[in-house]
């Protein structure tokens, strides 16, 4: 722009120039005025200008003038290079003669002026003021605009511009429109600052531009104004502070704030809330930041601090909010035509609070009365009152909202009559002396002359649902209501409240009143009761029943009930029975009567309910049974022509503790089906239904039916026993369940069984899953008991019974049998084999008999040969055969059971006499009972067996004559036995026992000693028959511990001759076996043997 | 200033406050002199017992009014200069050895003369909070300091001591706006609040220490002679 204006200024010049050259037409000779120029200021004169060429002195200057109709020259004299001259409408010839100082002409020049050729520059405006508002940042400007030169309406620009800083940057530039008036007239413009005034310098400039319609010359804008100026705190010695100062903006502005401080003062930084800004130098005393798009701030205001040099600091708080929101939902309404009272959502918080929060106010525009409104903040919905105005009935509101940042508003139109709300009742009370009516009066606080009100009386009573009552009255003013109520129930505990509001335009309800009680009076009972009767078993009395009255038929507490009976008319007996009896029973006989009954309470009596006692005789009545159909027993039956007055259907409970409580129903003739439900009726109890038809000599008993509500299972299953059990086969016999344990009709049993044990683990049969699981279906319900068949014997069977209702099965009950033995079986079992062994018997005794020479020769020869002897045999082949085949033959020894038989007929050998010895004589007597009993010496060389066989030729024969003979191995021997059985042997050495002979321990030294078994075989004095090798090699497996019978083996304990291998005589002591031989093992021994 | 300001609306509260002195002298007049030792003891204690408890209370309404005022106030290091408008509150910035130095007598005149300015800004901090619940906040701690400021003067009458000449009706008197001309801008305000609250928790740890000192050295002869020499 500035650039703009000084190009502009230069072509101006420019033209300028040009005319004058064209306008004047230049002789060129020293001394001559030349360059003539015109400018017009105002449309009246003109201001002709032109240069010398000379350089010398000049005197004064002659300017004569001439218009076209102004034929006379006008001349001027001056002493300047200028004249001010009248604006001519046609063209000017000037005639400009230069002068010297003493007079003499110098040049004479003329001139044509045209109309075209002049210029219009408006005079320099001058600013006549430059106003700052430092609260608003607003700078005013004031200046005239000289109209008066000019005639009125022609158009004037002006040109504005606003410099800041020091250095004068200029900040805008605005061009404003005016109309010139033919009058000087202030115009006045205002600019708002987006900085703080205070912040630093501001400067302002003007020029103007007239648009002369009818100039046809040049116009221009004139010269700049002077500047003017508002100098800023910085540029005041002491001012210092952070501007703007407590300003309210809008959310979302630009706010700029400068911290202007002292010149020996530095800003170390400004912060705005918690953020530092960067900061913007305006001057040396002065530096801004901006804040761009500024959001809302906190209830105390947005601080901004200026941290400075030396601990200094200084601030401002800027408040960010918006401007208030339009009002929403206003509403007026009065409660009391005293006062209006609006209310109104005031839709978003400004987020400005303490004084700059946001105002109302209510101005009512048809009495143009104004209240301000003190609202609760805390309140989402405000409030304002404003005082009903006698005499007028239509209000036109408008709410009026405002705070730093803005304004709106929100009007409203209201006919107060249409806008009534009357207040909360209060006041209510209830009175009332009858059993029907009562009066109700209560007072609202308000002033309703002007309409009528609508009341809304609410009617609750315990047993009875709610009821609106409504009235319509005429309001009044801070009065009292009066409203009846009717049709009320007797003796009824009523709640009543009430509520309120304009009748003919409604508005709004008022709150319900507070409740209020009341009860009315008792009215005798509106109908007698539902009477019964029965005739006692022994039909002496009749039992009369009654169901009491419900609370709405008794209109009152029913005190008593009179019960008479009459015959023809005549009173037969009376009776009265207090609550809360409900029957009572007659002496009667056998005589029939009409009874009556009446209820009374406080107020009176009840129309009197009768019943005639007769009872028809019924035959051939059947019992059927009723269905439960949802809560309760549908029962029917078929019409019957004969029963005029109705049915009547009676039950009791079947069982239970307490007597069975008569009910019943009644039913019109027309009917022939019922559901009867009953509270007390629950499921799994069977009720008993009487239909009695009503005739009009009397009832008679129709039908019986049975029923229930609710079939349930069985609540347990019946008792059952084993009756009998065979091998294949059980009988079972069950009883039947009581009547109240079935909890519906029974219809069947269900016997399962399978085969198991007892075992309380188990799960019923049922669950088990047994695949054997049989399953019988009981459903004829008189059978008691079933065999079931095709059983195992000696089979233990679980049993379970079960009974089952449609409404399920039991619990099962389970039994546990064994079925019998089967006898017959066993008894072949057994005979069949104790035949075949007394076959086998009887065959082999006649096969012995017919065989018994060769047995005999075979077995017991008359000269027992050992050569023949089988067993002997047997014995020394097995002994043979061991020699070369058998190293560990774990045979019982029978090669032990070398048998010395003796004949007493045959004469004793040599060798045996040699042997006795009288030592051995005293000692023979014991051997046979000692040998065993002694064993801790003889241990157990000789098996039992042989001792037997020895032991009963001993005893049949003399003693003498057995020749017995005991070898002391162990005194042959160095025994080696445990220490502590070192004395027993030798006690048992030292005994009286010697051996008969020596006999080389060769043959027991069995190491590789063939040599001196041969020679032993020479030299002993008895030879037993038998091979000693073999009992050698045999004693190992004789039967006892490896111990002893390894001593037995080879080193001896004491043992028997009857038995016989150590009768051979072993070798001297010297050679007795070492000790460390005992020990030897037999695998040696038996190794060593093959090497032999 | 708050002199002035007390003399002119110093009525009721003035009188409430010369009754409480006169109740608590009530046990040190010589006929009753055998409760007077008790009766200064427990009331040190009361007074020590209030100033904790306004410690403590003044903890929590300075973290929600500090909040109140925004950052940088309630940032934790914030420290601002002392500006010539937070002058106007009594300080509590005094060397600790002159404190110590002081008698008992001026020790309690400082701490009832402060109390009795501090009792009175704070007033002025009540009616211009922002929210509601802050008001309140404010409304019930001044309660407190206003029953402090009445303490300490049964403690100084008890113990003989003259109140301070013209703050007892300032001090017991409602709050005098002319005593706390308003500052001359939001910030400054904001400072002043500051400095009120940071003095005040300067002063309540200090008067805790001092009722603790003397509480242990009450003697009670010292007591009734002075009572006896002021006429009783």
């Amino acid at each position: 722009m500035w650039k703009n204006s000084s190009l502009c200024c230069v072509l101006a010049l420019a033209i300028l120039c040009l005319t004058s050259l064209i306008c004047s037409q230049e002789i060129g000779s020293p001394g001559e005025p030349q360059n003539l120029k015109c400018i017009m200021h105002n449309l009246h004169k003109m201001i002709c200008t032109w240069d010398v060429s000379s350089k010398g002195r000049y005197g004064q200057t002659d300017f004569c003038y001439t218009t076209s109709h102004l034929p006379p020259p006008v001349c001027i004299k001056t002493r300047e290079k200028r004249v001010e001259i009248p604006v001519s409408e046609s063209s000017i010839t000037v005639s400009i003669t230069t002068n010297s100082i003493y007079g003499a002409a110098f040049g004479t020049k003329k001139f044509a002026i045209h109309k075209k050729d002049i210029s219009f520059v408006p005079l320099t405006p001058h600013i006549l003021s430059l106003t700052p508002d430092f609260s608003t940042s607003t700078l005013n400007l004031k200046w005239s605009d000289n109209g008066s030169v000019f005639p009125y309406g022609l158009d004037a620009f002006w040109q504005i511009e606003i410099l800041r800083k020091e250095t004068m940057e200029k900040v805008t530039q605005v061009t404003y429109h005016s109309k010139l008036t033919h009058e000087n007239t202030i115009l006045s413009w205002n600019w708002t600052s987006d900085m703080p005034l205070e912040c630093t310098s501001h400067y302002a400039k003007i020029r103007c531009y007239i648009n002369v319609t009818d100039f046809v010359g040049h116009k221009d804008w004139s010269d700049w104004s002077p500047v003017e100026k508002v100098l800023g705190k910085d540029t005041e010695p002491n001012g210092s502070g952070v501007f703007p100062q407590d300003t309210v903006v809008a959310v979302g502005s630009d706010v700029t704030i400068c911290c202007v401080h002292a010149e020996d003062q530095q800003i170390k930084r400004m912060t705005y809330g918690p953020e530092i800004y960067p900061l913007i130098h305006l001057s040396s005393r002065s530096s801004a930041i901006r804040v761009i798009n500024a959001s809302a701030s906190d209830t105390s205001g947005t601080n901004v601090v200026c941290t400075l040099s030396q601990d200094e600091m200084d601030g401002t708080v800027l408040f960010v909010g918006y401007a208030p929101d339009t009002p929403q939902n206003l509403s007026c309404e009065t409660s009391n035509f005293l006062i209006i009272k609006c209310t109104w959502k005031p839709g978003r918080p400004s987020g400005l609070y303490g004084k700059r929060r946001t105002k109302y106010s209510l101005l009512e525009r048809i009495s143009g009365k104004n209240v301000s409104c003190e609202v609760n903040e805390m309140n989402r919905e405000r409030v304002c009152g404003f005082p009903v105005l006698a005499d007028q009935k239509t209000y036109s509101f408008t709410l009026g909202v405002s705070n730093p940042i803005g304004q709106t508003e929100s009007s409203l139109l209201v006919d107060l009559t249409q806008r009534v709300h009357p207040k909360t009742p209060e006041k209510l009370t209830v009175s009332g002396n009858s059993s029907t009516n009562v009066h109700l009066h209560w007072y609202i606080n308000g002033s309703f002359t002007e309409i009528r009100l609508l009341c809304q009386i609410e009617i609750s009573s315990g047993h009875s649902e709610q009821k609106l009552h409504n009235v319509s009255m005429p309001g009044g003013k801070f009065s009292t209501y009066t409203a009846q109520l009717n049709a009320l129930h007797p003796y009824t505990k009523y709640q009543f409240r009430v509520r309120c509001s304009a009748a003919d335009h409604f508005w709004r309800w008022s709150d319900w009143s507070r409740v209020e009680e009341h009860t009315t009076l008792e009215a005798p009972p509106a109908r007698g009761p539902d009477v019964w009767r029965e005739r006692s078993p022994s039909g002496s009395s009749l039992k009369i029943f009654w169901k009491p009255l419900t609370l709405s038929e008794a209109n009152g507490k029913i005190v008593s009930h009179e019960v008479s009976c009459y015959l023809l008319d005549t009173l037969l007996e009376y009776k009265e029975v207090t609550e809360p009896s409900n029957s009572t029973e007659i002496k009667l006989g056998k005589n029939d009567c009409v009874i009556s009954v009446v209820a009374k309470n406080h107020a009176g009596s009840s129309p009197p309910s009768k019943i005639t006692s007769v009872e028809l005789p019924s035959d051939n009545v059947k019992t059927e049974r009723a269905v439960a159909l949802g809560n309760g027993i549908y029962i029917s039956w078929s019409s019957y022509p004969n029963v005029t007055c109705g049915y009547i259907v009676k039950w009791c409970r079947s069982s239970g503790s307490e007597p069975c409580s008569v009910d019943w129903q009644k039913f019109p003739s027309n009917t022939t089906d019922a559901v009867i439900k009953s509270a007390l009726f629950r499921p799994g109890v069977r009720y008993n239904f009487l239909l009695y038809g009503c005739k009009s000599s009397g009832y008679q008993l129709l039908k019986n039916i049975t029923g229930y509500m609710k079939e349930l299972p069985p609540k347990r299953a019946p008792n059952f026993t084993v009756e009998e059990t065979s091998s294949d086969s059980i009988l079972v016999k069950w009883e039947d369940i009581p009547v109240e344990d079935c909890q519906g009709f029974l219809e069947g049993y269900r016997l399962s069984f399978a085969k198991g044990e007892k075992d309380a683990l188990k799960p019923r049969l049922s669950e088990s899953g047994n695949p054997e699981l049989k399953v019988k279906n009981i459903t004829d319900l008189t059978k008691k008991s079933l065999r079931i068949l095709d059983l195992q014997g000696k089979t233990s069977y679980q049993l379970d019974l079960q009974a089952y209702t449609a409404g399920g099965v039991s619990p099962p009950n389970s039994l546990y049998v064994v079925t019998k033995e089967d006898s017959v079986g066993l008894i072949i079992a057994i005979l069949i084999p104790v035949a075949v062994v007394v076959l086998l018997g009887v065959v082999a005794s006649i096969f012995c008999y017919r065989k018994r020479e060769w047995i005999k020769d075979t077995f017991y020869p008359e000269i027992p040969n050992p050569e023949n002897s089988k067993a002997l045999q047997f014995q020394k082949n097995i002994c043979e055969g061991n020699k070369t085949l058998k190293t560990l033959e774990m045979n019982p020894c029978t090669p032990n059971s070398v048998e010395v038989v003796e004949t007493q007929s045959a004469a004793p050998k040599i060798e045996d006499t040699e042997m006795m010895s009288p030592a051995a004589d005293t000692t023979v007597p014991e051997d046979g009972s000692d040998s065993e009993n002694e064993n801790h010496v003889v241990v157990s060389y000789c098996p039992p067996i042989i001792e037997e066989e020895i032991s009963n030729p001993s005893m049949d024969e003399p003693v003498g004559s057995s020749q017995v003979v005991y070898i002391d191995i162990q005194s042959m021997y160095q025994p080696q036995i445990k220490a502590e059985e070192e004395p027993e042997i030798d006690l048992v050495t030292t005994a009286g026992y010697k051996p008969q002979m020596q006999l080389p321990i060769s043959a027991l030294k069995i190491e590789s000693r063939s040599a001196t078994e041969e020679e032993s075989d020479k030299t002993a004095g008895y030879r037993p028959q038998a091979n000693t090798n073999a009992w050698n090699m045999d004693t190992p497996d004789s039967p006892g511990s490896v111990e002893s019978t390894n001593e037995n083996a080879s080193f001896g304990s004491p043992c028997s001759i009857n038995s016989r291998q150590f009768l051979i005589p072993p070798k001297d002591d010297e050679d007795s076996p070492k000790p460390t031989n005992t020990g030897w093992s037999f695998t040696h021994f038996f190794q060593n043997k093959p090497n032999d | 200033m708050l002199n002035v300001a007390g003399e002119i609306s110093g009525d009721s509260w003035g009188i409430f406050a010369f009754l409480c002195a006169a109740l608590c002298n009530l046990p040190a007049v010589p006929a009753l002199n055998g409760t007077d030792e008790l009766g200064t003891g427990q009331s040190i204690q009361k007074t020590y017992d209030l100033t904790r408890y306004l410690e403590h209370q003044l903890r929590t309404l300075a973290g929600t009014y500090l909040n109140y005022l925004g950052p940088p106030f309630n940032e934790p290091d914030f420290n601002p200069p002392r500006l010539a408008w937070a002058e106007r509150v009594p300080s509590a910035t005094v060397d600790f050895d002159l404190w110590r130095g002081l008698t008992d007598n001026a020790r309690l005149a400082a701490n009832y003369r402060a109390y009795s300015r501090l009792l009175c800004y704070l007033r002025g901090l009540d009616g211009q909070a922002g929210t509601a619940e802050l008001r309140h906040s404010l409304g019930h701690f001044c309660s407190s300091l206003q029953g402090l400021v009445v303490s300490i003067a049964g403690v100084m009458s008890s113990l003989g001591y003259p109140l301070p000449a013209g703050t007892a009706a300032a001090a017991a008197g409602p709050p005098a706006p002319a005593g706390a001309p308003a500052s001359p801008n939001d910030f400054l305000k904001k400072m002043d609040d500051f400095w009120l609250l940071k003095e005040l928790q300067t002063w309540l740890w200090r008067s805790a220490k001092d009722f603790n000192r003397l509480k242990k050295k009450v003697p009670p002869a010292v007591v009734t002679l002075r009572l006896e020499a002021q006429g009783f």
